[in-house]
């Protein structure tokens, strides 16, 4: 399946540049189905044990042409994307879609892949609140569903072993991932923050069994490099699609080092494994409600679980020297939860930035300017309290 | 020891230069308007400042960039942004400040400051010039007169009208259906100014407001954008005679400040700069206070033309 390239890294840039390109290619070479999983929480595991490659929909860099008219300007960059994409077709590499999601914007857009395309669309939301005493039996429900759905869409049985099969592969690829993760944690500053991210968006787009082989080869070429004396900085934020690269790399030119992050294309997607030990459907349900608890989610409501107790937590382990909050302009569970987050990070004296990011372009300079001024105020601070 | 140091603010519509001496006084400053981060009116902002200090650039011991161009400053030795370079030389100028206004040709910012006179937080506004400089250019254009007229011109508006302060473009539009409704260009005027004023409350609310405020960037030379930004905070604004210097200031100090083997400085020093200082900010050009002293017994004061010492370090 893999093109041969120049090193395995480039590959995995390359395809996550690309997603449509490798699944037109999976297809061709395999003969197999694919369906776009929307983002968060769809368990993947099952529609592998299906034989379909499922594939988080990513966000294209295409301007919004033709699906302007199908949302309103105030849905995030994200929902606004996809529906464009399905209003041009460039979702057509599909044969199906899922969401186990409720976000309202992307609920929106999904309906719209609904109606402008002619692909069976299953709506299968997850229960958001988390923590109520029907949560668990709800969730059973929608993974007996999920898995039922899979073997209507491709006409298989997808059995417990398949499934176990396929909940091992994808547990060793998200092993596999946080192990850079850890790594660059604890000063390995081998890969840029931007690189890392083509890692997990690669992982979401590829067969696992490959991307693992992969990523194992783009680790054995790699050259490894300690953290230097760069202001340490974590990521916050920025839900169901992938912060531009160029902005990571302006943010790591401006003098800074990311050494950790919450981002979905980071450490949110890889946080959780399935549990090997117990029934796999019933696993996958607590896998749903452990990822909440990992990394805490602002579409989800859990009332003993606390996002800003969690980005401080890292912040200390991680020893950051500040956040900045990266955010989808009109991404309303991500503004609903930013005052406290910001209160929370003010109240510790962890000095924070917010960029707003949009689909259609990010001012570069003005970011470079708001991110230098975050650097030189670290700097400040920790000359005064040298 | 080198003797003179310079801070260089290539910003979007003006370039500034500003030379101090090893005590922190100021020895020159220029400023050059020549539109869209200009490298022409760079040259001619550094070597105006130059030729009034009777130096020659080798005569600089170190030049710190700062503004938009501030990669472009050629043989600069190291860029701050903007945001540290404001807050540094209204703090030297201001002793006390603690919230920066600065408002220039195609954005503005809010700067804390904290108790020792650097940044704390800040807001900015980032991709739309709504509330800059360029709001009231448009404004002119519309009005067919010159920038320098609108303040007059605003304050003699009575009538309160809406005019959105989202964008600078669609606000165009708005004041040209204004005009052909027969809305007076006072009332015009003078109703955008409000505008831009609510909507640099905004920033200020994202890093929380807090006494003294210091006005500056070259909107701060519009005595009616000053007044009205006063009306909205409910509160004194400062405003140095020379406003839109105030960040190249800051990047002159730090350009001393970071100088390798700069001495320490002595009392006799200190006094000097402040003197030399005092005698540079002195009123000159900047708007009067008799432009800024309205009638209305509702008006803020703002105070303008203070003279600013040098911050003793
Ligand atoms: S969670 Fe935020 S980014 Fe994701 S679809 Fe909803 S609004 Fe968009």
């Amino acid at each position: 399946m893999t093109q041969p390239s120049a090193g395995a890294l480039s590959t995995l840039i390359e395809i996550a540049e690309n997603p449509t390109g490798y699944v037109t290619r999976w297809k061709t070479a395999t003969g197999g189905k694919a369906i776009g999983a929307f983002p968060m929480n769809f368990p993947a595991e099952i529609a592998h044990a299906a034989g379909v490659l499922s594939v988080v929909v990513q966000e294209s860099r295409e301007p919004i042409t033709s699906g302007r008219n199908l949302l309103t300007e105030f849905y995030c960059g994200y929902t606004r994307n996809l529906a464009d994409q399905a209003a041009r077709g460039r979702l057509d590499v599909y044969d199906g879609f899922f969401l186990a999601d409720h976000c309202i914007q992307l609920l929106g857009a999904v309906d719209v892949v609904r109606e402008e395309g002619n692909r069976p669309v299953y709506f299968g939301q997850l229960m958001a609140s988390m923590g109520d005493p029907w949560t668990r039996t709800a969730v059973d429900g929608k993974m007996l569903s999920f898995r039922e759905e899979l073997a209507e869409f491709t006409g298989r049985t997808i059995g417990d072993a398949d499934l176990a099969r396929s909940i091992r592969l994808f547990n060793e690829n998200r092993r596999l991932l946080r192990s850079v993760f850890d790594a660059r944690r604890a000063g390995d500053a081998t890969f840029t923050s931007a690189e890392l991210q083509a890692l997990v968006k690669s992982s979401m787009v590829m067969d696992k069994e490959e991307h693992t082989a992969l990523v194992r080869r783009a680790l054995a070429e790699a050259r490894a490099a300690r953290r230097d004396g760069r202001i340490r900085l974590h990521l916050s934020g920025h839900f169901c699609h992938a912060p531009r690269p160029e902005l990571l790399r302006a943010i790591e030119d401006c003098g800074a080092i990311v050494v950790d992050d919450d981002l979905f294309h980071g450490t949110r997607y890889i946080s959780t494994d399935v549990r090997e030990d117990v029934e796999p459907l019933a696993a996958l349900s607590q896998w749903y409600l452990d990822r909440n608890v990992s990394v805490p989610c602002p579409t989800r409501v859990q009332h003993d679980v606390d996002w800003d107790a969690y980005l401080l937590d890292s912040v200390r382990a991680s020893g950051a020297d500040g956040v900045i909050v990266l955010m989808a302009k009109f991404c309303e569970p991500h503004m609903l939860y930013y005052p406290e987050l910001r209160k929370a990070l003010n109240a510790a004296g962890v000095p924070n930035l917010l960029i707003e990011t949009e689909h259609e372009g990010l001012p570069l300079e003005s970011v470079r300017t708001r991110v230098e001024a975050l650097l030189e105020r670290i700097r400040h601070s920790q000359l005064a309290n040298a | 020891m080198s003797e003179h140091f310079m801070g260089v603010d290539l910003g979007s519509t003006t370039a500034k230069a500003v030379i101090i001496g090893a005590d922190a006084g100021m020895v020159a400053w220029r400023t050059v308007q020549m539109g869209a981060v200009s490298r022409e009116g760079m040259r001619q902002a550094v070597d105006g400042a130059l030729e009034s200090a009777e130096l020659r650039r080798a005569d600089i011991g170190r030049v710190i960039g700062t503004g938009y161009g501030r990669r472009l400053v050629p043989g600069v030795d190291r860029t701050f942004t903007e945001i540290t370079c404001h807050a540094r030389g209204v703090a030297a100028a201001c002793p006390g400040v603690r919230l920066v206004i600065d408002i220039g040709g195609q954005d503005s910012k809010a700067i804390a400051v904290d108790r020792d006179g650097f940044v704390e937080d800040f807001a900015m506004n980032d991709r739309c010039a709504s509330g800059t400089g360029r709001f009231f250019e448009v404004l002119a254009r519309a009005l067919e007169c010159e920038v320098d007229e609108l303040a007059g011109l605003a304050r003699s508006g009575s009538e309160d009208l809406e005019v959105s302060s989202m964008c600078a473009t669609f606000a165009e539009t708005e004041i040209v259906s204004l005009l052909a409704q027969g809305a007076e260009p006072p009332d015009i005027a003078a109703s955008v100014h409000r505008a831009v004023a609510a909507r640099t409350l905004g920033l200020v609310a994202q890093v929380g407001k807090r006494r003294p405020i210091v006005m500056t960037g070259g909107v701060a030379k519009n005595a009616a954008a000053v007044h009205a930004l006063a009306e909205a905070l409910e509160s004194e604004l400062i405003v140095p005679p020379h406003p839109q210097i105030t960040g190249a200031y800051g990047a002159a100090l730090l350009a001393l400040e970071t100088y390798e083997g700069a001495p320490p400085r002595r009392a006799a020093d200190l006094e000097r700069a402040e003197e030399s200082a005092a005698a540079a900010f002195a009123p000159q050009s900047s708007p009067s206070c008799a432009d800024c002293e309205v009638s209305d017994s509702t008006a803020r004061s703002v105070v303008l033309g203070l003279p600013i010492p040098v911050r003793r370090p």
